[in-house]
C-alpha cells in the first residue's frame, strides 16, 4: 500500500476540513478563520483566508458542484461563501436562530440545503429562498434532548441522521416543500413530512454519539460513540424493529469520525490517532485492522545494536533507557494527535479509494484505503 | 400585588423547554429494576460459592447478574461482598509478610480467572474494580461511584503491595488497593483502554 500523503499545514488543531470537487483546493478551519490552500505540485500552499466569524469555526463544507463553502462557528452563525469572478469570496450570513454554538455543518448531496447541528438541541436545516434572496432556516427540535454533535445526509437529500450527546442516533426527515421532491419510499419510511423521526437508536451504554454516517446506498446507518464502540443499524421498514443492530466494542480509544468506504466496509478514526478499518454485513461486523503499516515510518533509524556505553550514557544524560535508537517523543502513528474528521477523497463506483483525515496536530493526510 | 416578590419566581420551572424540566431518566438505557431483596439473595448465593472455594463460579455469577437497577444499598452490598473475594492478605498478618503475598497470589488467580471472558463480562469486572477502588471507608457510607480512586490519600506506589500505604480501614482488608490495581493491570492488558472508556461513559453504574 503506498505511503500516505502527509500535509503538515500548521501547528494548530484543525476542527474540520474539506476538499473541493477537483481536490485542488483544501479548506481548513483554523480558529476563527478558514484557510484555503491550493495544490501546487505535491504540497498545498496558502491561497486565501475567509474571515468573518467571531469565534472558533466548528464546521466547513465545500459543495462539490457549485463550489460554495458553508462554515459554522461557535458564534451561533453560519456563512455561505460564494466564489466571485475576481477570486474573492463573498459571504452571506445565514440566520440560524439558535442560541448556542453550532457544532457541525454538511451540504446535502444535491446542494440545495445544508444542516447545522448545534448545542441548542436543535438542527437547523437551511435552504435558499428565491423571493427573498436569503437563506432561511427551519428547526428540527423534538425529540433531541442534548447537543447535536454530528449530522449526515442520506443520498436522497431528504433523510438526515444526527448523533447527539444524549446517546441517541436519530434519523429525521428534512423534507422542505418547494425545495425537495418527494423521495422514493425506502426502508426508512414513505410519507415523510418535516421533523418526522424515522428511527432512534441507542447504544447499550448510552455514551455520547460522536459521528453518524449512512451507507452508500442509504440502507444502513453507522454511528460511533464515546464508549469506544461502533454500532451499525440495518432497518427493515418503517414502524418495524430493525433487521439488525450490531454493536462492536473495540479495545481502542473512542472514534471521533467514521465513513463508509463501501457497503461492507467502514473506516473510522479517533483518539487513538490512527485510522482503522471495520468490515462486515448484516450478520456481523468486526474490526479488521489499521490503515497504517506496521513497519517503522521512513526516516526512523533501523539499527538496533548499540553499545552498553551508549545506553548508560543516555540513561545518565537524558534519563532515557533505550539508547540512541529509541525516540519516544513522537507517536508511532502518522497523526501525532487525535483525528477529528475523516472525509472521502476519491471514490470510484461506490467504493472509496482514498480518504483524507484532519486532526488536532494540524496535519491533513490522504490515505489509500 | 406589591407584596409579592417577583424575583423569587423560578422561571426555569415554568418554562417547558428548559433543562430544569428535562427528565434525565429518559436518557438512560432501559435497566430492569432489581429489588434489594433479589440482590441480597444473589449475594447470599455468591457467598456460598466463595465459602465452598469456587471462586471462579462466584466471580462469574457476580459478573453475569449485575445489579444495575438496584438502589445504592444493594450495589454497595455487592461490592463489599467482593472485596473479600479479591485475593489479598488477611487482616492480622504481619506487614512484611503481606507485602510478598499479593503479587504471587494475584498473578496466579488473575491468570486463571481471566481465561474465557466475553467483552461484556470484562467491562463489568472493570466496573467492579473501579467501584471497589472508589470505596472510601469500611462502612461504605460514601461510595463514590465508578469513577476511579477514592478520595483518600493513597500513595502512588506500584502494585508491589505496600500494604501499609493502602490503609487499614479499607473495606475488605489490607492491600485492597494494590490488589485492585494488579487486577486492573491484567485486565487492561487483555481488553485495552476501550474497556476503561466504557466504564467511564456507561450510564448504568454498578
Amino acid at each position: 500500500m503506498p505511503a500516505p500523503e502527509v500535509h503538515h499545514l500548521f501547528h494548530a488543531p484543525i476542527a474540520d476540513h474539506s476538499f473541493s470537487a477537483d481536490r485542488s483546493t483544501l479548506a481548513v478551519a483554523r480558529d476563527n478563520n478558514v484557510e484555503l490552500y491550493h495544490r501546487s505540485g505535491n504540497a498545498f500552499k496558502l491561497q486565501d483566508e475567509l474571515r468573518g466569524h467571531d469565534k472558533t469555526i466548528t464546521g466547513v463544507d465545500i459543495a462539490p458542484r457549485s463550489g460554495r463553502i458553508v462554515t459554522c462557528s461557535q458564534d451561533r452563525n453560519a456563512y455561505v461563501w460564494e466564489p466571485s469572478q475576481n477570486g474573492e469570496w463573498k459571504p452571506t450570513l445565514v440566520l440560524l436562530r439558535i442560541n448556542r454554538a453550532a457544532t457541525g455543518v454538511r451540504w446535502c448531496p444535491n446542494e440545495t440545503k445544508f444542516a447545522v447541528g448545534s448545542g441548542a438541541r436543535i438542527i437547523a436545516v437551511c435552504y435558499f429562498e428565491e423571493e427573498n434572496d436569503w437563506w432561511v432556516s427551519k428547526h428540527i427540535k423534538k425529540p433531541i434532548r442534548s447537543t447535536v454533535t454530528s449530522v449526515a445526509w442520506h443520498p436522497n437529500s431528504v433523510l438526515l441522521a444526527a448523533g447527539s450527546t444524549d446517546g441517541h442516533a436519530r434519523v429525521f426527515s428534512s423534507f422542505v416543500k418547494g425545495i425537495d421532491e418527494r423521495p422514493e419510499p425506502s426502508v426508512w419510511g414513505e410519507r415523510l413530512p418535516f421533523n418526522t423521526v424515522c428511527g432512534e437508536y441507542l447504544n447499550p451504554t448510552a455514551g455520547w454519539v460522536h459521528d453518524v454516517a449512512f451507507s452508500p446506498s442509504g440502507d444502513a446507518l453507522a454511528f460511533c460513540s464515546h464508549d469506544s464502540s461502533v454500532t451499525i443499524v440495518y432497518p427493515s421498514g418503517p414502524e418495524q424493529p430493525p433487521q439488525a443492530v450490531i454493536s462492536i466494542a473495540t479495545q481502542l480509544l473512542p472514534f471521533a469520525s467514521l465513513l463508509w468506504s463501501s457497503e461492507t466496509e467502514l473506516v473510522a478514526a479517533g483518539y487513538d490517532c490512527g485510522v482503522y478499518r471495520l468490515s462486515g454485513d448484516a450478520n456481523g461486523w468486526q474490526l479488521t485492522g489499521s490503515l497504517e503499516e506496521k513497519e517503522e515510518r521512513p526516516g526512523m533509524p533501523e539499527q538496533r545494536e548499540e553499545s552498553a556505553l551508549n545506553m548508560f550514557r543516555s540513561m545518565d544524560l537524558k534519563g532515557r533507557s533505550g539508547g540512541a535508537a529509541m525516540d519516544d517523543t513522537k507517536l508511532k502513528t502518522v497523526h501525532q494527535n487525535s483525528i477529528n474528521t475523516v472525509r472521502s477523497f476519491q471514490d470510484s463506483g461506490g467504493q472509496t479509494r482514498k480518504i483524507s483525515t484532519g486532526g488536532v496536530d494540524g496535519r491533513v493526510v490522504v490515505w489509500d484505503v | 400585588m406589591a407584596d409579592f416578590n417577583w424575583r423569587t419566581i423560578n422561571i426555569d420551572a415554568l418554562d417547558p423547554e428548559s433543562a430544569y424540566n428535562f427528565d434525565l431518566s429518559t436518557l438512560t438505557p432501559t435497566v430492569q429494576p432489581t429489588s434489594t431483596q433479589d440482590v441480597q439473595t444473589l449475594n447470599g448465593q455468591i457467598r456460598q460459592l466463595l465459602r465452598g472455594g469456587n471462586a471462579e463460579g462466584a466471580l462469574r455469577g457476580g459478573l453475569e447478574n449485575v445489579p444495575y437497577g438496584a438502589d445504592e444499598q444493594g450495589k454497595v452490598d455487592r461490592i463489599c461482598l467482593y472485596l473479600p473475594a479479591f485475593p489479598g492478605p488477611p487482616h492480622d498478618v504481619d506487614n512484611r509478610m503481606s507485602q510478598s503475598n499479593p503479587p504471587n497470589r494475584d498473578v496466579a488467580l488473575t491468570a486463571t480467572h481471566i481465561q474465557i471472558r466475553g467483552s461484556e463480562l470484562c467491562d463489568t469486572l472493570m466496573k467492579y474494580l473501579y467501584k471497589g477502588m472508589g470505596q472510601g471507608s469500611n462502612t461504605a457510607a460514601h461510595p463514590s461511584g465508578n469513577t476511579g480512586a477514592g478520595g483518600r490519600n493513597l500513595t502512588p506506589q506500584a502494585t508491589g503491595g505496600f500494604t501499609q500505604a493502602s490503609g487499614r480501614n479499607f473495606g475488605g482488608g489490607e492491600g485492597g488497593m494494590s490488589v485492585f490495581l494488579s487486577w486492573h493491570e491484567k485486565l487492561v492488558e487483555m481488553v485495552g483502554p476501550g474497556s476503561i472508556v466504557r466504564v467511564m461513559s456507561d450510564r448504568r453504574t454498578v
